[in-house]
């Protein structure tokens, strides 16, 4: 199974939010990482076919998913990033429109429904109306809806957002056991949510996909760029602007600041093991141009 | 469950509607209710009217007519000429409101033989009007022509027909004016288009477009869901009115007399070239509503999923029928000169009294086709246009 972008471009009156985007997706975990307004959400509903591109195709096995259709869309789970909900749904009734908008067999989706439920923690809620969930709630019944058709490719945007660190945990062990033998494309600004599960991650910005790497390739190409280093609290907010901090905690009295720098950033400062969330920052906001973002 | 099934709990059978529909049945109740009441005054007035209506029911009776003349010209020096404004002023005395409609009556005999002068340019109605233009049209040689045969068909229904008889239908006849006046397009259509509104424009505003679109059924089962869900929406509001109208139009006076005679006793109806009696009238009209209301509901529907809101939507489709009001509103002039926009308009093809009440007919290659037969066609087309419109909407709507 093979979902590939050719040259995809969408443009919202005079902006243009995505440059030609080409890529080739197979089986496996694909994290799109990058900041806000980078056209992640624009990319991510074009492949989930609610918005068409401008011009570009993105074709499945080889066949341009308009083309496909109802078919296309029959393979797909899809997360948007803000789930809602009509106001007199039960959890119960929001699942089993959603099985009713798949297509799927009354059994099937009963037994689909009472799996997920249990799986995502919401068992006990499926009486209750929608409207009164709390957001985590909301979150995990999307994920739920997302996953209702066993999706051959499942589509998440922002996915945990909203979630506790333990749901999030959940979340990602029930994504890892689930994409064995699917494509599952996750858009986040969240960089732990990929680190563990994604085998690529994209990082995108400014419309286009700038890096695919796997996350020990992206660690590997800052090996050497991440300091530990003692500084004087007074001097923290000065220093801040000049320089790309990933983190700052107080150690004996003084703050210790976690600085991605090609060179030696303060004296004292000794190398780190760097992160992807190093990574991330160093490609956005550290590489010549963006410094200062 | 069905799409469907969830398509119409979303539009129909959820609470807030629910509401409505009972407010609009507590409102049509008081409409069926009022104007029954309005019509004459207590039941023991209604049962005098009855009694005294016996006797004076079926063929015309010069002697009766020179009986209800007298008593039409005394109380029309008092009340003045309108028949409605008559009844209301002496509701409790039903021998002179059966001399007025005996004296109505009376007119529409001598409109039946002699036609009105001037007589309508678009529905020439008489048996010696129609032959003196026939006549006129032979004399010409046109007796190809498309006047010639139309008029020739109504002279030929209208001799069918026969001269109309005299029949109590008091209460059917306030039925048919609440099913098929002006009033009824704002009683029963503005409360639907707000029932409608909602069918794709709530997807937009809630969000659910995203989770619709992306799946297997929602870019052409999920648009059959909503166009039966608003099919089955449109017939329930509109079966309430017709039902609460028809029952509380009744329930006062507990009698349904009247409802053999020909619908040419009716006076909105006495140039009606339907041989239909009152029932079958009822029963009609009350498919044609419910068929004009699926129809109206189906525009709805078309831009409901081209508004981004419900009020947008509401707003666009009240727009639309209240221009259409209005230009049926225009005079005659206009009203001709618009043609076909004001026939088929919902202003008049809503009404059973303009479908049903007379005989205009249309010349389609040649060949006569009454009004509501046109109007079938018509109003079936719209209703397939939009549905179409509706479907390749939908295949290409986006999110954003």
């Amino acid at each position: 199974m093979e979902l590939r972008l050719e040259a995809v471009t969408k443009s919202y009156k005079s902006k243009q939010v995505l440059k030609g985007i080409s890529l080739s997706m197979g089986t496996g975990v694909y994290g799109l990482l990058g900041p806000n307004g980078a056209g992640k959400t624009t990319l991510i509903r074009i492949l989930a076919d609610v918005l068409r591109p401008a011009s570009g195709r993105v074709l499945y096995d080889g066949k341009d998913i308009h083309a496909v259709g109802d078919e296309y869309r029959a393979k797909i789970g899809y997360l948007p990033q803000d789930v809602s909900f009509y106001g007199d749904f039960t959890g119960r009734d929001y699942l089993e429109y959603s099985a009713a908008l798949k297509g799927m067999e009354k059994a099937r989706a009963k037994r689909r429904i009472e799996e997920l439920a249990r799986s995502v923690g919401l068992w006990d809620d499926l009486k209750r109306k929608c409207a009164a969930y709390s957001g985590g709630m909301q979150r995990r019944l999307g994920i739920a809806q997302a996953l209702l058709d066993d999706p051959e490719i499942l589509i998440l945007d922002e996915p945990t957002s909203g979630l506790d660190p333990y749901e999030r945990i959940k979340f990602r062990n029930i994504i890892s056991a689930y994409a064995k033998d699917r494509l599952v494309l996750l858009s986040t600004h969240i960089v732990s949510d990929v680190e563990q599960i994604a085998a690529q991650i994209m990082m995108m910005e400014h419309g286009g996909i700038q890096h695919i790497h796997t996350a020990g390739e992206y660690i590997r190409m800052i090996e050497g760029r991440v300091w530990l280093g003692p500084m004087p609290a007074e001097q923290l907010v000065d220093y801040q602007n000049r320089a790309v901090i990933s983190n700052v905690r107080a150690k004996d009295g003084r703050m210790e600041v976690r600085v991605i720098s090609d060179t030696q950033p303060v004296p004292d400062a000794i190398q780190a093991v760097p992160t992807l969330e190093d990574a991330y920052l160093y490609l956005f906001n550290y590489l010549p141009g963006k410094a200062g973002r | 469950m069905s799409l469907f099934r969830f398509e119409l709990r979303k539009l129909l059978l959820n609470r807030r509607t629910l509401l409505l529909l009972a407010c609009l049945f507590a409102l049509y109740s008081v409409v069926g209710l009022t104007s029954t009441i309005f019509l004459i005054g207590g039941n023991d007035s209604y049962r005098a009217y009855e009694d005294l209506a016996a006797s004076w029911e079926g063929p015309f009776d010069s002697e009766k007519a020179v009986e209800a003349e007298k008593v039409y010209q005394e109380v029309s020096a008092r009340y003045g000429t309108d028949a409605r404004m008559i009844s209301r002023s002496v509701k409790d005395q039903p021998e002179i409101i059966l001399a007025v409609n005996y004296h109505a009556y009376t007119e529409r005999v001598e409109e039946y033989w002699n036609g009105t002068p001037p007589e309508s340019a678009e529905e020439p109605y008489g048996v010696a009007l129609l032959q003196g233009k026939i006549a006129g049209l032979e004399r010409q040689g046109k007796q190809d022509s498309s006047d010639y045969r139309e008029l020739s068909a109504a002279l030929e229904r209208l001799e069918e027909l026969g001269e109309p008889e005299f029949a109590n239908i008091l209460l059917w006849e306030n039925l048919f004016n609440n099913w098929g006046e002006h009033m009824m397009q704002f009683l029963l259509f503005v409360p639907l288009t707000f029932v409608i509104a909602p069918v794709f424009a709530v997807e937009r505003s809630s969000g659910m477009d995203n989770l619709i679109l992306s799946s297997r059924n929602g870019r052409r089962k999920i648009v059959t869901a909503k166009l039966l869900s608003a099919l089955a929406a449109s017939t329930a509001v509109t079966t309430l009115y017709l039902a609460a109208t028809f029952l509380f139009g009744f329930l006062p006076h507990g009698s349904f007399h009247g409802w053999d005679s020909a619908i040419q006793s009716i006076p909105a109806y006495a140039r009606s070239m339907f041989p239909w009696r009152v029932w079958q009238l009822a029963v009609a009209g009350a498919a044609w509503l419910v068929f004009t209301s699926v129809v109206y509901s189906l525009m709805i529907c078309l831009i409901s999923s081209r508004m981004k809101s419900q009020t947008g939507t509401a707003g666009v489709s009240l727009a639309i029928l209240f221009v259409n009001v209005g230009l049926a509103a225009m005079g005659d002039t206009v009203t001709q000169r618009l043609g076909a926009l004001v026939d088929f308009g919902l202003a008049n093809v809503t009404l059973m009294k303009e479908v049903f009440g007379g005989y205009k007919g249309f010349d389609v290659f040649g060949a006569y086709v009454s009004y509501p037969v046109m109007a079938v066609f018509v109003l079936a087309a719209i209703a397939i246009a939009v549905a179409f419109g509706t479907y390749l909407g939908q295949k290409s709507r986006t999110v954003v």
